[in-house]
């Protein structure tokens, strides 16, 4: 063993305080859920989207943890890779409310801003 | 017994066939736009009415537009608006109105505005479009039917 991976010491995910405040008015009234689990699947016109959803428990070992301002953020595996160094943002207008992913490693993106390639 | 069966369905087909055409023809000639109004309609989910009825302010209205862009050669663009020009139309339901620009009609007639919420995202979305191939995944951008 003589040569050690460097591991990376930042966070994976950074959370705005939107978003913060927003994940902890989601899981205000659900005790049952620890936090939210960010992921990606293969899909829409520019290869890749995110996905988002509630977890109950840590289900998966491989699954990246972000604590941050007291919430917890899960990174799937497969999403580790593309979303390293991204930050998660929350914008709220009168018309959508959304999770924003402002993700540096992207090369193209769909005029809607929810599939992307990396 | 067979060439009976056979025969007898294409006698009655023709029979219903003329007498609809018939019968379309006689009512076009009463009323002309009548149709074609009704095919000139966009309309509005309940979640769609609700949402509305939460953000809008009294004269406002929800707008949708059809621009060039996107993935798929056509987008919606929704903004709220407060003023109704001379080639919009307005749709109207549970008190909260959706107007359309004359040329964006031609794109969304027949389809559904609906509120989608989910836990990534909440926006507007047109649904069932019948002039659209097919979409993007997130349903902003669309490419037509010719």
């Amino acid at each position: 063993v003589s040569k050690r991976k460097l591991l990376p010491t930042r966070a994976a995910l950074t959370l705005t305080p939107s978003a913060v405040s927003k994940i902890k008015h989601l899981l205000q009234n659900k005790p049952e859920y620890i936090g939210l689990r960010v992921g990606v699947r293969t899909r829409g016109c520019n290869g890749l989207s995110y996905t988002l959803n509630y977890i109950k428990e840590k289900e998966e070992t491989a699954d990246e943890e972000v604590l941050q301002d007291g919430v917890r953020v899960f990174i799937e595996k497969k999403a580790q890779l593309t979303l390293l160094g991204t930050e998660m943002d929350y914008v709220e207008t009168k018309l959508a409310s959304e999770f924003v992913f402002n993700n540096p490693n992207i090369k193209g993106m769909c005029g809607c801003g929810e599939s992307f390639s990396v | 017994r067979h060439p009976v069966l056979f025969r007898a369905p294409p006698v009655n087909l023709y029979l219903v066939s003329a007498g609809n055409r018939r019968w379309n023809s006689s009512s076009k000639e009463e009323k002309p736009s009548d149709p074609k109004l009704a095919d000139y309609k966009v309309s509005l989910s309940e979640s769609c009415v609700k949402r509305l009825q939460e953000i809008m302010d009294k004269g406002e209205y929800l707008r949708i537009r059809v621009e060039g862009g996107g993935c798929s050669g056509f987008q919606y663009k929704f903004s709220i608006d407060s003023t109704r020009n001379e080639e919009d139309r307005l749709f109207e339901q549970g008190g909260v109105g959706i107007i359309v620009d004359e040329q964006s009609l031609e794109f969304v007639k027949g389809s559904m505005v609906d509120f989608s919420e989910e836990l990534i995202r909440s926006s507007f979305q047109v649904l069932r479009n019948p002039q659209a191939e097919h979409g993007c995944s997130c349903g902003s951008s669309f490419s037509v039917k010719l």
